[in-house]
């Protein structure tokens, strides 16, 4: 028999559950899943060295462990922060927390240009998510916001600077998936941006990646931009023979277009598996691919139909306020209108109608 | 000079010591000199009149100690870190993990960086050969057989003092392959940075050391377990090592009966601003701030016969003290210019000993312009890695900006007091802290200046608010 594994029982939110050492206290509540699980804009489970910069999984840890039940003094990253046996985390039942990840929000938001409307990351953003969650209705920044020079990433990859929040996916992408990174963060503060130093296409068989890791509209796929809204869009698992990666993709569709292509995605919305760019930009046609079936739609998406399931109509009111009584009908559109005149036998007209067949002052 | 200020100075001091008459207030140790001993000595910069001056002892007596004695003497002298954060030095040195066939690295943090200190420099530049004397006895203590020094950029000239030093020592056996015939080898290394703040973060120097950006790591893992490429490592402060120099000479039990408390033994203290008599002081930490500031001996009283506004003991960073909280604590007490003290009150009556840089405010001062400054500086080196740093010191430069060319809003004083609450605790490194302490200091005792920026948005263009009710209580005494 195996060597029983000393499982860490750690407590989110009052509810307890067993993970292996060595595990994130995002990613235990990951387990747990629902609305305990703090949301994440850098981290990816995926990238090595991910996460920690965002501040938006920020959580309060109650009681360090069994053996050092100490609160921590500050918030921590629960991305890279790992458990400990007995450790008592707080998300949303925390206010400190609640005040602090809407704090974030609104820094993350002051200098973004709120350019949804335009935006092909509309619909399927997790700076939109996570706005409509923590986010306020107003804002409070008085000032113009940050612009940047434009730098052209190549015929595949749009970078639209202003929309970025630093979460330096794409630099991990670059680094663990290529060869060669050629593009990183420049500057410092407030005026970082991601550029290739000098004016340089990013050419990998695998940057297009990039795309799929962007949490915000910063990174979009020039072959597809302006194309469509995601949410018109069909999703559908799809596969092909390729010889650079696996060829499991989702393709977005409108009718028998295929208008984007890219990679599977988890309900984190994080890629399952890599593709290339040839799958993801060269191969736009309904007969590259072998179509298995829709897409259950994550949640970070607008698409989902889980947003319907359970759908709630609103009450009729009028009996209630007007005492019982049922509202009068004020004006019957079918005994007005002339052209729904339904004595008018439409089919014994012979040929087109005219607006003298339903003439009511002729008397016809 | 300043008579005015003086001859008040000692009216309202008449039921106090007097400055002329030291010996009477404290005990033996007062004004001891542990670092600045030799500083006035001509060509102290040389190994040869360094050497003339007693100077290796130290190194001589340590490589006949064993390496766990040294760090129990470093333990049980109390030295305080003295970059900042004053964490015990020999605490910090015993946690280094110590893994088998994995060399550890000694790292000498000289990026000072910070608005108002400058005693690195003083020490680097004028006795350079305090700090190697030090480096070779850490290393020693640390097993480090290479040891990193990490210079500020802006500090153009002073790699190369220290890298003549490092070759006047290596000429003479105290670097190089077996130093004084102990069979330890020591190489010391001179890399210098390229003028970013941050890098005097601990995890960011060693980011920029390996030669990436400098952004902070995520900790854990700590230095002390995984530091420089992976190794385990110590950073620490240049006087901090230097502090080792009179510890091993001393013995660290003689060492800690210096200073008070939990304040042991020198601090160099780099004082500016609206003073008589800027520059480095090595104080022992048992003299009050307000003998600090008008002794002849230190500071030299207010310059041009001003009267004291405010101050910020510890450099940039730590929050701004107006006078009456500065020489007294809220309870009444003297304060004295050693950790406890100065921390005396939390950060709502106290501020923090932070890395010495005293920089004194007089009547002409005015608190938001000195606000935004330093809110620029922020937003300048912030390294733009996590949010609240980087979108917050940005939103609060504009706001103070605005506030300070008279076109500031009530609301905003609120709103930056909101935004320097959401920063502060949030971030990854300290710099979050740094940024959201001097500001949120400076709402909380000078509001009434901030109100009178907002509501007087001509005049305060052409004058200052002055002292108002936190000026020096002793000078309303007067």
């Amino acid at each position: 028999m195996a060597e029983e594994k000393k499982l860490f029982k750690v407590t989110i939110d009052n509810i307890t559950v067993e993970v292996e050492p060595g595990t994130s206290i995002l990613n235990a509540a990951r387990q747990i899943g629902g609305d305990v699980t703090p949301p994440a804009m850098c981290y990816y489970s995926k990238l090595k060295g991910s996460g920690g910069k965002c501040r938006t999984c920020l959580v309060e840890v109650a009681a360090g462990s069994t053996a050092d039940p100490r609160p921590m003094p500050k918030l921590v990253a629960s991305c890279r922060t790992n458990v400990m046996d007995g450790m008592i985390v707080k998300n949303i039942t925390s206010e400190k927390v609640q005040d602090a990840r809407a704090g974030v929000v609104e820094f993350l938001l002051i200098n973004h240009p709120l350019d949804c409307p335009i935006c092909d990351q509309a619909g399927e953003c997790h700076l939109q998510d996570l706005s409509y969650e923590h986010g306020k209705e107003g804002t409070r920044f008085e000032f113009a916001k940050r612009t940047f020079k434009k730098h052209d990433l190549g015929p595949y990859i749009q970078l639209h600077m202003t929309r970025c929040i630093l979460c330096y996916r794409c630099v991990f992408v670059a680094e663990q998936l290529t060869n060669k990174r050629v593009h990183g963060v420049l500057d410092r503060g407030d005026h970082a941006e991601i550029a290739t130093y000098i004016e340089k296409a990013l050419d990998n068989d695998f940057i297009g990646n990039v795309i799929d890791v962007c949490p915000v509209g910063a990174l979009t796929d020039k072959t597809f931009r302006f194309k469509n809204r995601v949410w018109f869009t069909k999703p559908v698992n799809a596969s092909c023979k390729c010889d650079k990666c696996s060829g499991k993709v989702h393709l977005w569709m409108r009718g028998d277009e295929v208008l984007r292509v890219t990679a599977r995605k988890d309900q984190w919305g994080e890629v399952e598996e890599w593709i290339c760019n040839t799958c993801r930009f060269e191969r736009k046609d309904i007969k590259d691919w072998t179509i298995e079936g829709p897409v259950n739609v994550n949640r970070h998406s607008v698409i989902s139909q889980g947003h319907y399931v359970g759908l709630k109509m609103p009450d009729e009111t009028f009996s209630k306020v007007m005492n019982g009584r049922q509202p009068k009908l004020l004006m019957d559109i079918h005994s007005v209108s002339e052209v729904n005149k339904p004595n008018v036998n439409l089919a014994a007209i012979p040929g087109p109608a005219h607006s003298t067949d339903f003439d009511t002052k002729t008397g016809k | 000079m300043a008579t005015g200020s003086q001859a008040g100075y000692q009216i309202a001091r008449t039921t106090k010591i007097k400055l002329s008459d030291r010996n009477n207030i404290a005990d033996q140790n007062m004004g001891v000199k542990l670092l600045l001993k030799d500083a006035h000595v001509e060509g102290i910069r040389y190994y040869d009149t360094y050497r003339k001056q007693g100077g290796y002892a130290a190194v001589e007596k340590a490589l006949k100690m064993t390496p766990e004695a040294i760090v129990e003497e470093v333990k049980k002298s109390g030295l305080r870190g003295r970059g900042g954060a004053g964490f015990p030095a020999g605490m910090k040195w015993s946690f280094i993990a110590k893994p088998e066939g994995i060399p550890r690295h000694l790292v000498c943090n000289a990026d000072e960086s910070e608005p108002g200190t400058f005693k690195d420099r003083y020490l680097m530049e004028f006795i350079p050969h305090l700090l190697i004397e030090g480096l070779i006895v850490s290393s020693f203590a640390l097993g480090s057989n290479a040891t990193y020094i990490y210079i500020r950029g802006e500090y153009a000239w002073i790699p190369d003092i220290l890298e003549q030093a490092i070759a006047e020592a290596k000429a003479n056996g105290f670097l190089g392959k077996n130093i004084l015939g102990s069979g330890f080898d020591c190489e010391i290394y001179v890399q210098r940075g390229a003028g970013a703040y941050i890098c005097g973060e601990e995890t960011a120097l060693i980011e920029s050391l390996e030669g990436k950006r400098g952004n902070p790591r995520i900790k854990p893992p700590f230095p002390a377990v995984k530091g420089v490429w992976d190794r385990p490592t110590v950073v620490n402060n240049v006087e901090t090592l230097a502090a080792v120099v009179p510890i091993i000479n001393l013995g660290g039990e003689e060492y800690a009966k210096i200073g008070v408390g939990r304040s042991t033994g020198t601090k160099l203290i780099s004082a500016c601003g609206n003073i008589n008599k800027p520059g480095v002081y090595e104080i022992d930490m048992t003299i009050s701030v307000e003998e600090f500031i008008y002794s002849d001996e230190y500071c030299g009283g207010i310059a041009n016969g001003k009267r004291l506004k405010a101050c910020i003991p510890g450099g940039a960073s730590v929050p701004i003290l107006p006078a009456n909280l500065l020489l007294k604590t809220a309870k009444g007490e003297t304060r004295y210019m050693n950790y406890e003290s100065l921390s005396d009150g939390g950060f709502a009556t106290g501020s923090m000993m932070g890395s010495g840089g005293f920089i004194v405010f007089d009547e002409d001062q005015c608190v938001v312009k000195h606000t935004y400054t330093l809110a620029r500086f922020y937003r300048h080196e912030s390294c733009g890695q996590c949010s609240p740093c980087r979108e917050g010191t940005g939103w609060m430069e504009k706001i103070l900006k605005n506030i300070d060319t008279g076109k500031g809003k009530m609301s905003d004083i609120d709103l930056l007091w909101d935004i320097q609450r959401k920063i502060e605790g949030n971030t990854i490194c300290p710099l979050g802290d740094a940024a959201a302490w001097p500001v949120a200091a400076a709402i909380r005792h000078f509001r009434d200046e901030f109100e009178w920026h907002v509501l007087n948005p001509e005049e305060c263009q052409r004058r200052n608010y002055g002292l108002a009710h936190y000026a020096d209580a002793r000078e309303v005494v007067a």
